[in-house]
């Protein structure tokens, strides 16, 4: 088994240095054979690291505690799902999945439909390169296959916070996002490299961006209900630098997604786009180098090695090399790039769109290197936590939101401001008709109540979308409005699908906003048989019980809840005392109903009789994860269905002709 | 004697409010000086299983308590550990500067695109397209004439 795993390691290294090797041969010598053996070689790259990842998952599941990664990340007693999971669990682990993912989306590339692309060899010899460089530093400092000099009788266990489903699914959803971003980053530099200035490299990946989008989507929106059940302090996003490292990367492809539209369908921000996405890929990179590098302090406890070092030349190197290929292309991109045509036009505001992302992606860079930057330059130690990020980003989200609200609204090439207007009227009713009823009901915070009502005037011109779109249907087709509705999504699927993920952001912004600004907090001391009582909620303690499971020592209070004088049944928060694990975990227990969430931690006791529980309302929060489905869906939609636009825009140009 | 009375009644009058008013974790006060402190990194940690977090915690209730101000608190423990005892920026060069750069940022990024607008707009006469009203918005004139489109190909 070491040997296995030691050798596929090796051939990883080997295989992506021959597949380079063979790509450049067979680029210079115009050689198919050449071309096809490098083919070849990233498909043996995905087998090498397919053999690596399942050796590792056999030696986790088999407790082998023999092997230093094995008996660091699990024990005996871990129940079988997450002694599998514990793949990811350290750096060297997740080093390997990186390849692993990295491997098999490359196989995919090479062996598409497109196979026989110019830009093929290309890309595949970049995607190789980050291959190698992440089987190298497996070989030279986080080897999963390193063996133990003696073995132990059991493994040091995994970390509590890490044995929950959210850990199952968050890291591998992030790190499909992350690794995505390499292929329409590969994508886009050989364009660039053949000097193929047109918007073929843009077609080709959208699929590929969009797929690792809603990964990124996905992995943010399962961390984050992970932190809300996991971590017990009644949140679900503490702005921490790793939670903000895989928060640039969604926030610059979010941008990159709506300006390749203008590209698409009008030529024009070809450099800007290009420029994008080697940004989202090199912050893909710098997302590692925090998480691994320890430079920061964060609840991600990964930074105990000198990996930071690996990363940071790499991304220095792959930077330079971006860098080199954009700069001497530059005046061919320029070249033939097309002009807006009028400032109030629907390519502005995906500009000013685009602007405001990027402006919050800088906020959050800043915000997250700023105490090492000061550190560094001033001598003076700053913490730059929560209460910034909420006040820095709060306003420019607010005007994104604003901004998604209104970009529907505005045509292309030149709008007319008449017309806008009017298209607005609806919209903006219904946010001023949410203004006053928040007033009317004695909504206090004025700042929540504008958040809200923007964010029902953004949801407001959605609906008003849908709406016109199966009007204009029907009255074209005298469909019924179920099948206008079914037929006019099915047959634009991308528009929709944008639209289904801005709904879904509109839902979320709803829970962040009130779980922000109207959540309460009582942290209370209760005899058997007393109550807490919090806003709507009374909370009747029971009794504290002991029991065990999986050898680990359980503590369980009983309360009995009621809403509104209703009974609503019981809830039962937990203490865990883990064996092999110094601090206790805590298991919170949730009352959920489409408003609030109740949020009950058991935080201490005195005796049995005597225990201190802390108890939150926090409004609107399953919205949140209700609103990551929803964006989920609406990517998938777009994803699986949609013609490029400028395919489109030709059958419309016939059909202009035709008509004459 | 009666004046003893009287003195003790006094006292007893001065210090019973002060009782009744201690503040508690759930204090509004509390909650807000809290909510200032890095607590040397503690400050997101579950206040169970945080023996760091615990004491400052208790701490701040004492100094409360003790009749101290949130600004008297926030200081001492700024004089203790200098700005890093806050959790976000606070005053002097380096809070300018943290706070200022996202606006510079949003700023300058403002000018550029608007530059560069203005580099990429050319003045043209309005499209025939756009100027009829035959349709209400761009939505659909784009659903009509795919929908055309599809008719048409059933038919032909």
């Amino acid at each position: 088994m070491y040997l296995i795993g030691n050798i596929s390691i090796y051939l990883g290294i080997v295989i992506s240095l021959y597949g380079i090797i063979a790509n450049i041969v067979g680029i210079k010598k115009k050689s198919s054979k050449w071309l096809e053996s490098a083919r070849g070689a990233v498909l043996s790259l995905a087998f090498v690291a397919s053999i690596a990842s399942f050796l590792l998952l056999y030696l986790l599941g088999t407790s082998q505690f023999q092997y230093k990664y094995v008996a660091s990340y699990t024990n005996e007693s871990l129940p079988m799902a997450y002694k599998l999971t514990a793949f990811w669990a350290g750096n060297a682990g997740s080093l390997l999945l990186w390849a692993f993912l990295l491997a098999l989306y490359g196989a995919m590339v090479v062996f598409s439909k497109e196979k026989k692309n110019p830009m093929m060899p290309y890309v595949s010899s970049i995607l190789m390169v980050n291959i190698l460089f992440f089987f190298t530093v497996m070989a030279l400092n986080a080897n999963p296959f390193e063996m133990t000099d003696k073995i132990p009788a059991d493994g040091k266990g995994l970390n509590p916070m890490l044995q929950n489903p959210g850990m199952i699914l968050h890291p591998v959803t992030l790190y499909m996002g992350y690794v995505g971003l390499a292929v329409p980053f590969a994508f886009g530099i050989a364009a660039l490299i053949l000097k193929r200035m047109d918007s073929e490299w843009i077609k080709l990946t959208r699929r590929w961006t969009l797929l690792a989008w809603l990964f990124l989507t996905l992995g943010n929106v399962i961390g984050g209900w992970w932190a809300y059940l996991e971590l017990g302090w009644g949140g679900y996003w503490a702005w921490d630098p790793v939670e903000n490292a895989s928060f640039l990367p969604w926030l610059t492809v979010s941008a990159f997604l709506h300006s390749v539209m203008i590209q698409e369908r009008k030529n024009m921000l070809k450099t800007w786009n290009v420029s994008l996405i080697i940004l989202s890929y090199i912050l893909t990179l710098f997302g590692t180098f925090l998480v691994r590098s320890g430079i920061l302090t964060s609840v991600h406890a990964f930074g105990d090695s000198n990996l930071g070092t690996y990363f940071l030349v790499f991304m220095a190197f792959m930077m330079l090399f971006s860098l080199y290929v954009v700069m001497t292309r530059y005046g061919l991109i320029k070249k033939d790039s097309s002009p807006i045509e009028a400032y109030f036009s629907k390519e502005s505001s995906f500009l000013l769109n685009n602007l405001i992302l990027v402006a919050a992606a800088f906020a959050v860079f800043w915000g997250t290197m700023y105490p090492l930057i000061s550190e560094t330059f001033t001598g003076t130690k700053v913490n730059v936590g929560a209460p910034y990020f909420n006040k820095v980003m709060a306003p420019i989200l607010l005007v994104l939101i604003v901004l998604m609200g209104i970009c529907p609204l505005i045509a292309w090439q030149k709008a007319v401001f008449e017309k806008f207007m009017k298209n607005m009227l609806w919209p903006l009713a219904m946010g001023v008709a949410t203004a006053i009823i928040l007033f009317a009901f004695g909504v206090k915070g004025i700042y929540a109540i504008i958040g809200l009502s923007a964010t029902s005037f953004m949801f407001g011109t959605h609906l008003q979308e849908f709406v016109r779109g199966i009007n204009a249907r029907r009255k074209a087709t005298k469909e019924n409005i179920l099948k206008a509705a079914f037929k006019l999504t099915v047959k634009n699927q991308r528009r929709y699908g944008g639209y289904i993920v801005h709904i879904g952001i509109a839902i979320i912004a709803v829970g962040v906003i009130s779980s922000h600004t109207y959540s309460t907090e009582v942290l209370k001391t209760v005899d058997v048989g007393n109550s807490i009582k919090t806003g709507d909620y009374s909370l009747k303690f029971n009794e504290l019980t002991e029991h065990t499971k999986n050898g680990n020592g359980i503590v369980v209070a009983d309360i009995d809840v009621t809403y509104k004088g209703k009974d609503i049944g019981k809830i039962k928060p937990e203490k865990i005392f883990y064996e092999t694990w110094p601090e206790p975990s805590t298991e919170v227990s949730i009352k959920t109903n489409w408003s609030q969430d109740l949020y009950v931690v058991l935080s201490s006791w005195e005796n049995k009789d005597k225990v201190t529980f802390m108890v939150k309302v926090n409004p609107f929060v399953s919205w949140i994860w209700i609103g990551g489905i929803i964006m989920v869906i609406g990517t998938a939609f777009a994803l699986i269905g949609g013609r490029p636009t400028t395919f489109r825009y030709q059958i419309n140009k016939g059909i202009s002709k035709v008509g004459g | 004697m009666n004046r003893k009375i009287l003195i003790t009644t006094l006292l007893l009058l001065i210090v019973i409010p002060g009782m009744t008013t201690a503040f508690t974790y759930n204090s509004k006060e509390f909650k807000q000086i809290i909510g200032q402190l890095d607590m040397q990194g503690h400050a997101d940690h579950e206040l169970s299983t945080c023996s760091v977090k615990k004491i400052y915690y208790d701490e701040v209730i004492e100094m409360l308590n003790g009749g101290k101000t949130e600004t008297e608190i926030i200081q001492s423990y700024v004089d203790e550990y200098g700005q890093a005892a806050l959790r976000t920026p606070g005053g002097g060069t380096s809070g300018w500067i943290a706070w200022g750069m996202p606006a510079a940022g949003v700023g300058i990024g403002s000018v550029i695109v608007g530059v560069w607008l203005r580099k990429l707009t050319v003045k043209k006469a309005e499209s025939k397209l756009e100027t009829k009203e035959e349709w209400t918005s761009e939505v659909e004139k784009e659903i009509a004439v795919k929908t055309f489109d599809e008719e048409r190909r059933k038919l032909f």
